[in-house]
Parts: C-alpha cells; structure tokens; sequence
C-alpha cells in the first residue's frame, strides 16, 4: 500500500516535470540569435534546430529521461540519465551559440531562450528529486554539490559555452568579475560574522531577561520592515557626518557611501534571525536536562557552554543559514551606493537594456545563495544527526 | 575565533573603501555615459603623471554629489543642468544656453563647496524627439521647427515616451507651444517609467506604429535603430553639458589636470558621444577600451 502510494507520488511529479519539459521544447524558444546587444533578435525553438548532431542527442536524451522519470523506479539509474541529459543540454546550447554566430562579428549575441531555461529547471529539479530518493548523507549532498559545480566548470572552462551571450559580456569583463565576486562575498559573510558576534550575545540575554526579549524582537521586527534602499539611503546621513568631523572613523574606512553603510544595513538585518533562533532555540532545550546540571553544581555560564548551546546549535544554524542567503541577496543593491558586488552588472545592465549583463550579475547570486543554503542544510542534519 | 574573523573580515571590507591621499580618486555615475566620461578621466590623467584611483561606476547622482562634497571622491564628469536641482534653481533661464548655464553653474558649486567645474563639452544630453530615418529623410526633418511644421500639416508622428515627458510642463508642453504643434491623444504612447533604451527600441522595432522617440540627445542606441535627432533650435529643454567636476584643494596639488582635460572635453560633440555610447551599449565593448580607442584616435594617448 505504502509503496504504491510513493509510486503515485513520484508519478504525479513526474508527469508535471515531463509536461513542463514537452512545453519548453514544443513552444518556448531555445535560443534568440541577436544581432546586437540590444537588438529584439530571432527566436529559434529547439526543434528548429535538429539539423545539428547536438540537437538530435540531446533530443534523444530528452526522451529518456522523460520515459525515466516515468517508469524507472531506480533513482540512481535516474540520476544517471538525467546528469547526461544536463551535459548534453549545456552543449547544444553552447554549440548552437557558436553555429549561428557570423564568423567576423563581436556585436552579434546568442540569448539562451525561455525554452533553455525550462529545460535547464526541470532536469535540474529531476536531478535532486534523484537525489533526494537516494537518501544521501549529508556529506555526500556536499560532495554532490561540488561533483556537479565542478561539472559546471568544465564546461565554462572548456569554451563550449563562449559564445553565449552571458560569457561574451563576461569576456569583456573578467578581470571586474571578479573583484565584484569578491567584494560581493566579503561584504555577505563580513556581515554574516558581525551579526553572529552582535547577536548571538543578544539572543542569550533575551533568553535570561524575559522583560527584554519582548522589546528587542518587535524593534528589530521593525528594522526589517524598512526597505532596505531606504535604509541605505538613511545611514548615509550619520555615517557621513561621522566621516567628516571623527577623524578616527573616517581612517578605519567609515564612509557615507560604498561598503560602511551597506555592512550596518547589512548587520542590522540579520540580527533578527539570529536573535529570534538563538531564543527559540535555547527554549527548546529540555528544562529537565537543564535542572540535572544545575544539580550536579554546574554554574549558569557552564551550563549555557556545556548544554544550552551545544543542544540548541542546530536552530541557531538555520538561522544563521536564513541571514547568509538574505545577505548574499541584499548585497545586490549595495551596488547603487558604492558598495560593490555583482549588483553592478545588474544596474549596468538595467540602464544599457542588455539583459546578458543583468543575468552576469543575477546567475552567480543565485548559484552563491543556492550553495549556501544547501551546504549550511547538510551541516544542520549532520549535526541533528549526530546529536540523535 | 569566530570574534577575531569577525573583525577582520568587516576592517578588511571597511579598509577596501580607505582612499590613497595622494591619488586623485576618480569616479562617475553608474550609467554608461558616466562609465565612458569616467574613464576618458583616468586614462588621461595617468598618461599625463598624474595618479588616480579608479572609482568610476559607482553609484547614482545624489550618491556621487554626497560622496564629492564629502570629499570621498575628487573629480567626476556631471551635467551643466544638473546644478539647477542641486541648488534649487531650476526655474532659472540661464540653463537654456550652455555658455550662461555652465557659468551660473561653476559660480553656485564654487561659493558653495568649493568645488571647481573644469571646460565643458559642446554636446547636450538633455530630453529630445528622435525620428526613425525613413520617416525623417522624405520629410526633411532635422529640427525641431522641421518637425513642428510637418506634424501641424498632417504629418503621422506617434510618439513614444514617459509620462513625466508628455505631461511635465518643461518637456513636451514646452516644445508643442514653441514649435506650434499639438500630438492628439491616439497620437501618442505613454510609458510609465524613463528608460529610453524601451522608447528607443519601441521607435526602432515600431512598436503599436511608434516612429518617434524621447531620447537624451547623446544616447548610445539611436543611431543602430536607425533614428534622428531633432535638434533643439529655439532652445525649449534645458541644456545638460558634461562638465568634470573637481574639489579645488585637488585641483590646486594637481593644476596640470584642466589643461589636460579641457582639450579632451572640448572635441567631446554629441555625435562623438553617441558613438561612443553606442559601442558600449549596442556592441557590447567595454567603456575602458572604448575610451581608450578614442583617445589614441584623437591623438590625446600615445
């Protein structure tokens, strides 16, 4: 009985994935071939393209899978296919690129279409339903991570990929990129650590002072509600005042604008999670295990290194993976006030209608917060694992 | 452990932004004509010995006004009728000429920030109507007059732009009664927002029958979609000349830097611009090497 119901299930969501997957090569576009950066370009969906090798393979593929998530039980046979299918997405759409790019021109851009971006989600989704079914330690899910991030890489690194429109604006670029990257990481995980540090104290204060955990939660319940441009913006007055008259602050880096305001706004919202986790977290510990150490004449601070923390270290986690894919996201709009970060393509591109740049800037945002958030995940099991 | 990363992360995030005092800190808006005047700056001030820091791109105008009177910042290329908002006199007919405009604008930011407005360019970035090619060549339309004359007699213009342009009482209201045309409502299509690259585009792939577009006067992606820019001749808009601005204390350790730029500045016409802008924009190339080639091509760089 179980086991049919898990087949009905799996089917349901196969049906859905292969269903969106017939749309995506049946209507939306593969590719758009423009002419120039901001040109309206040709559509060309994916069938259109079956005079090439690589179409009819990944075509092919594309049927197997389907038929896979179907019928086939086995995951890892599952995850197998739809991994092939994945490489062989990645290279039609490279060589397509390449096909129809005119042999002399630097303008002319290939944009990956609605159609390829489908595509790209659904094996994607099949890949980690595979994953998932396999029931992978949490290692091994980081280990995964990393096998298909290095998959990812060989293809970028190969130049399969060049022509497409994305890597044409980071062709022009490259040397940017990468400060941005890494200005973009220091300013998430620099706010990531001042916030720990700020309010892990805070949380275990709330969690002893009933009285304040009240205040504190609804004021930095309120900070959050602020947008965070505006809340850029409002810091720029004071920091900037600061700058010029405390001679001090201006030469350890403070500025009205660029990375100082953008670090505070940062800092300020991420203590709510922290905060809220730690309290709920420390909450949650058994009061009895607690009483059994104050009876065996351990003091509150031994008690709160030894039992409080190490048991609640699990919520605290998530919550410390809540605010590192907030921030990795906030980190974006910094770039509108100096900060830096990949929300510089962004805006660039918003202002020039070229979209590849956006997506340059959008794509590894995306891929940096999806990382975190599936590493931060598989320490939180291993430890509840561990713990249990 | 985790305290002591903590502080060095956030002193390393905070030292990234800590200025060299020696370097002149060049900067610009984040758009792309801010990009490529930006770079023009530091390409030639580094030829010429002086050192810079590059900060080019970063951020919007209120951002760079903050960070230059703060002085965070030296030099930066800004507009001739910007200095009507930051000053509060943006009702003053001085901005219609880019002779008084500039001079009205170097005295304000002078007595008030000491900050010096070096030669300005000749072009002029401020809203226009560019007409699509196939529509300006058989009528002959070149001005704005040109145009006020072709549309009053019948002419089918439909014109695309932003809300703010068809109803802001100094854009479009302006130009109908000063070139004696007047656009009927099926006439014209309204977008909510500024952008001009989407009114552009609309003009340039016809869109609901649009063959006129807002643009700014220097746009990068006028000329691949094949559009004309009416010029201006009764003076309607204001007139915004890329001007670099810099805070006089540097000006004063460097006075090298306005013999190097006005030359620079001054062969900067609105046709150069748009070029320019274009192959940044439409070709994708990126504003350091755009600035570059022109610079060599005009004999400024060896």
């Amino acid at each position: 009985m179980e086991e049919t119901l898990a087949v009905r299930k799996l089917d349901r969501l196969g049906v859905v994935l292969v269903t969106a997957g017939v749309v995506a090569t049946a209507l939306l576009p593969f590719i758009y071939v423009k002419a120039n950066r901001i040109a309206a370009g040709k559509p060309m969906l994916l069938t259109q393209l079956l005079n090439q090798p690589s179409a009819i393979i990944l075509t092919i593929l594309l049927i197997v899978t389907a038929l896979a998530v179907l019928f086939l039980h086995n995951a890892l046979l599952r995850l197998v296919i739809a991994t092939l299918c994945f490489a062989a997405l990645l290279a039609t759409i490279g060589l397509a690129a390449a096909v129809f790019t005119p042999p002399n021109s630097n303008a002319a851009r290939m944009t990956p279409g609605g159609g390829f971006w489908l595509l790209f989600a659904v094996i994607g989704l099949i890949i980690s339903d595979a994953l998932v079914k396999i029931r992978l330690t949490p290692w091994m899910r980081i280990a995964a991570l990393a096998a298909y991030t290095g998959l990812l890489g060989i293809f970028l690194t190969s130049g399969l990929l060049d022509n497409l429109s994305i890597m044409k604006e980071f062709a022009t670029r490259s040397a940017q990129f990468w400060t941005e990257a890494l200005a973009h990481l220091l300013l998430a995980f620099g706010s990531l650590a001042t916030a720990i540090v700020i309010g892990l104290p805070l949380g275990i204060l709330c969690f002893w002072v009933p009285k304040l955990r009240a205040a504190v939660l609804q004021g930095l319940s309120l900070i959050q509600t602020i947008p965070s441009l505006a809340l850029f913006g409002i810091l720029m007055l004071p920091l900037g005042y600061l700058a010029t008259h405390v001679p001090a602050a201006a030469s350890i880096g403070i500025r009205g604008i660029g990375a100082a305001p953008a670090l505070i706004a940062l800092i300020l919202y991420s203590l709510l999670p922290i905060v809220a986790n730690t309290v709920v977290g420390l909450q949650g510990v058994d009061p009895s295990v607690r009483d059994a150490a104050a009876g065996m004449g351990l003091t509150r601070r031994q008690i709160l290194t030894g039992i409080d923390l190490p048991l609640a270290f699990p919520v605290i986690l998530t919550g410390i993976r809540i605010v590192l894919v907030q921030a990795i996201g906030l980190v974006t709009v910094a770039a509108l006030i100096g900060g830096g970060g990949f929300g510089i393509f962004i805006f660039q591109g918003l202002g020039q209608t070229a979209m590849d740049l956006v997506l340059l800037g959008a794509v590894p945002t995306v891929f940096f917060a999806f990382s975190s958030a599936v590493i931060l995940d598989a320490v939180i099991d291993s430890i509840r694992g561990s713990a249990a | 452990m985790l305290k002591k990363f903590a502080l060095a992360v956030s002193l390393s995030a905070f030292a990234a932004g800590a200025a060299d005092a020696a370097d002149v800190v060049v900067s610009s808006k984040i758009d792309t004509e801010g990009t490529l005047l930006g770079n023009v700056i530091v390409l030639a001030l580094n030829a010429n010995g002086i050192k810079t820091q590059d900060r080019v791109a970063l951020g919007t105008t209120p951002v760079l006004r903050k960070a230059i009177t703060a002085g965070e910042i030296d030099i930066y290329p800004e507009y001739t009728g910007n200095a009507g908002f930051f000053f509060n006199k943006a009702d003053d007919p001085a901005w219609k000429n880019l002779q008084q405009g500039y001079d009205l604008a170097k005295k304000l930011d002078y007595d008030a920030n000491k900050i010096v407005w070096l030669t300005p360019s000749p072009a002029n970035n401020t809203w226009a109507l560019a007409v699509r090619n196939d529509v300006a060549g058989p009528n002959n339309l070149k001005t704005m007059s040109d145009f006020g004359k072709w549309v009053a007699s019948g002419g089918a213009a439909k014109l695309v732009a932003s809300a703010e342009f068809i109803n802001s009482a100094g854009a479009l209201p302006a130009f109908q009664t000063t070139y004696g045309f007047t656009l009927k409502p099926d006439q014209e299509i309204v977008l909510s927002g500024g952008d001009t690259a989407a009114t552009i585009k609309a003009a340039a792939d016809q869109t609901n029958g649009a063959n006129t577009a807002m643009v700014y006067g220097t746009d990068g992606a006028i000329q691949a979609a094949e559009l004309t820019v009416l010029e201006d001749d009764k003076n309607v808009q204001q007139v915004y000349a890329p001007t670099a601005i810099i805070r006089e204390e540097v000006l004063k350790a460097n006075p090298k830097i306005e013999e190097v730029l006005a030359p620079i500045f001054k062969s900067l016409s609105a046709d150069e611009l748009r070029k320019l802008n274009g192959k940044i924009q439409v070709d994708g190339e990126p504003a350091k090497s755009v600035a570059e080639g022109y610079l060599k091509e005009k004999g400024f760089l060896k």
